[in-house]
């Protein structure tokens, strides 16, 4: 496999584990035995060229692990990452160029140095020449709207403008392969709309995105095909048009001030999985089939309810659906 | 490739140069800081004149003022942990350029304040002391001030390389390193008044032959071969710490790339 090969990521059997030596006990002159996690435990995956592929999971699922790897920030335990046929372990200086990172968040941008700087020490890093690097930082500043602020310190950035930095960041070097780790996090509605359609620009140009996400409707939006990842292991890898259908079936349906009569009622329409009363008296019902909140909603407000609402499972509540009608084991 | 690392020295230099002007402005530099270097010289200068001799306190006054760029260098162990707080190292060592020449240019503005600030010590206070620099031959030090504040910024950089794994310690290893530096460079006392042992630490640290070579351009006492010698040595124990630092940066990223230690937006 070579930088011509289809596969931008290849990984095979890949596992991290991270071992903590760990303090003696009181009054023990032993030190106890370290203990080890494993963050990543055997994934295998491809990701072909050009295709926006995302990495689902909760908090502490693997995907940020993974993403390191692949940066070559971190070195596996055992098992094989290569980015575009290169090895990330040992062919570092052929891997590094291939790749940009953009972290989600304000950390990892010289805040006293201008946008313009910015760039232009980042094109440096990335061993563009002088020129290059400065027409590439002119051409990032103007596309991702920043022109106009281009010659102002970082630090009196807004976060959005800040996110669109970092990505102009990651993109200053013309990586082949893009991993973005949870960029939109931190960033209002507005801001993570106009991010997404950034990655949606850099979709058309061919590049390799990796995305890592705990957002399904924003992996659902942007991915080509997603991996979901939970407690290290790789769950599979599906259609975001299945995400599509997850989230719809496991909607809910919010509502206050609903009579018992009528709470009696929704809890024996078909697809209805659960209803749910709190404190204060408002419901939450949970649905698992197609149509089943549009049923909901409709005998809520021939009711006289007024005060509803519908949302999306999170998906930490899909992998418990999911996980759970699989049968597999949540670490 | 040299203009490659020249271009991310310059621009590693810029940020530091930036996070600088957070600190001072110009007038704060020269009220808030020259001032507090002025009076550490002249206390220690004091001690001359308090013992009523006037060579005692000639020794003080050029040591402690010289000292004063190795002190100001030295904050490059503090500072250089300051790139882990921009949550840059991550994406430094993911870059295709050396961390290491980041790592070594983002400190270069306390080696200008230090220069700076130490020669206009020596020079402002000189004649408050009644010592005679001998100008215009003086000048001359200004060079072998930079360079005993660039062997001690080299130096400061294999510190603040270990330091970069145990942030806590940037400023206690700092601080004992710069009184150490004080105590047997010969900045307040000959060295020859130490043991052997420490006579042999002292010349293979920095600011000992930097220091010497000073002292002998303002005597005038001193041969000029032996000045250069001193000079030559002062750059040798320079270089040598700065190759130490940059496989010490090497070493940094290649372990944290093993265990883990670097994560993404530390």
């Amino acid at each position: 496999m070579t930088e011509s090969s289809p596969l931008a990521v290849a990984v095979a059997d890949l596992t991290r584990t991270f071992v903590r030596s760990r303090s003696r006990l009181p009054g023990r002159l032993k030190r106890r035995p370290p203990e080890s996690r494993t963050a990543l435990d055997a994934i295998t995956l491809t990701v072909p060229s050009g295709e926006v592929h995302g990495l689902l999971g909760p908090n502490g699922a693997g995907k940020t692990t993974l993403c390191k790897i692949l940066s070559t920030v971190l070195i596996p335990t055992s098992g094989i990452a290569k980015v575009f046929g290169h090895d990330v372990v040992v062919s570092t200086t052929r891997v590094r160029p291939l790749v940009g990172v953009v972290l989600g968040g304000e950390r990892g941008l010289y805040t006293r140095l201008t946008a313009r700087q910015n760039l232009m020490y980042w094109s440096a890093l990335y061993r563009q020449p002088t020129s290059e690097g400065a027409e590439r930082t002119a051409k990032l500043l103007e596309r991702l709207g920043l022109e106009e602020r281009a010659d102002e310190r970082v630090e009196t950035f807004s976060r959005g403008m800040k996110q669109r930095l970092h990505l102009a960041r990651g993109l200053v070097g013309n990586p082949r392969l893009l991993i973005l780790d949870e960029p939109t996090v931190g960033l209002d509605p507005a801001a993570a709309r106009d991010f997404r359609g950034l990655v949606r620009q850099l979709r058309a140009e061919g590049r390799t995105i990796l995305l890592t996400t705990h957002d399904m409707t924003e992996a659902e939006e942007l991915c080509d095909r997603v991996t979901l990842i939970d407690s290290g292991k790789l769950l599979g890898t599906e259609d975001p048009r299945t995400i599509g259908e997850w989230l719809s079936a496991w909607e809910r349906v919010t509502a206050e001030g609903v009579p018992a009569e009528l709470i009696d009622r929704i809890r024996k329409v078909e697809g209805v999985a659960g209803v749910e009363i709190d404190s204060e008296g408002r419901i939450t019902v949970e649905t698992a089939g197609d149509g089943t909140s549009a049923a909901v909603l409709s005998l809520l407000v021939d009711g006289g309810v007024t005060s509803l609402s519908t949302s999306r499972p999170s998906l930490e509540e899909v992998y418990l659906h999911l996980i759970g009608s699989r049968g597999l084991n949540v670490g | 490739m040299i203009s490659d690392g020249l271009r991310i020295l310059r621009y590693a230099a810029a940020s530091g140069f930036a996070d600088f002007r957070t600190i001072y402005t110009v007038r704060t530099w020269i009220t808030g800081w020259l001032f507090r270097v002025l009076c550490q010289v002249s206390f220690f200068a004091l001690i001359g004149r308090l013992i009523d001799s006037p060579e005692y306190t000639e020794y003080l006054l050029i040591g402690n003022a010289v000292m004063i760029a190795a002190m100001e260098s030295l904050f490059v162990v503090a500072s250089t942990s300051w790139e882990r707080w921009t949550g840059s190292v991550p994406l430094l060592i993911a870059a295709p350029a050396s961390l290491a020449l980041v790592l070594c240019g983002r400190s270069v503005q306390w080696l200008a304040s230090g220069t700076a600030s130490a020669t206009l010590a020596l020079f402002l206070l000189s004649p408050l002391f009644g010592v005679d620099l001998r100008l215009p031959m003086a000048l001359v030090v200004i060079p072998l001030i930079a360079l005993v504040g660039l062997s001690t910024y080299c130096f400061g950089l294999i510190l603040g390389g270990l330091v970069l794994r145990a942030d806590s310690l940037r400023n206690v290893v700092g601080n004992l390193t710069m009184l150490s530096l004080m105590a047997i460079s010969g900045a307040q006392v000959p060295v020859s008044v130490w043991p052997d042992w420490l006579q042999a630490l002292s010349a293979v640290l920095p600011v000992h032959h930097g220091l010497a070579a000073i002292r002998g351009v303002l005597s005038a006492e001193m041969g000029f071969t032996e000045v250069l010698m001193h000079v030559g040595m002062e750059a040798i124990v320079g270089t040598a710490s700065l190759g130490v630092a940059i496989l010490g940066f090497k070493r940094f990223a290649e372990s944290g790339r093993r265990s883990g230690a670097i994560e993404f937006g530390s």
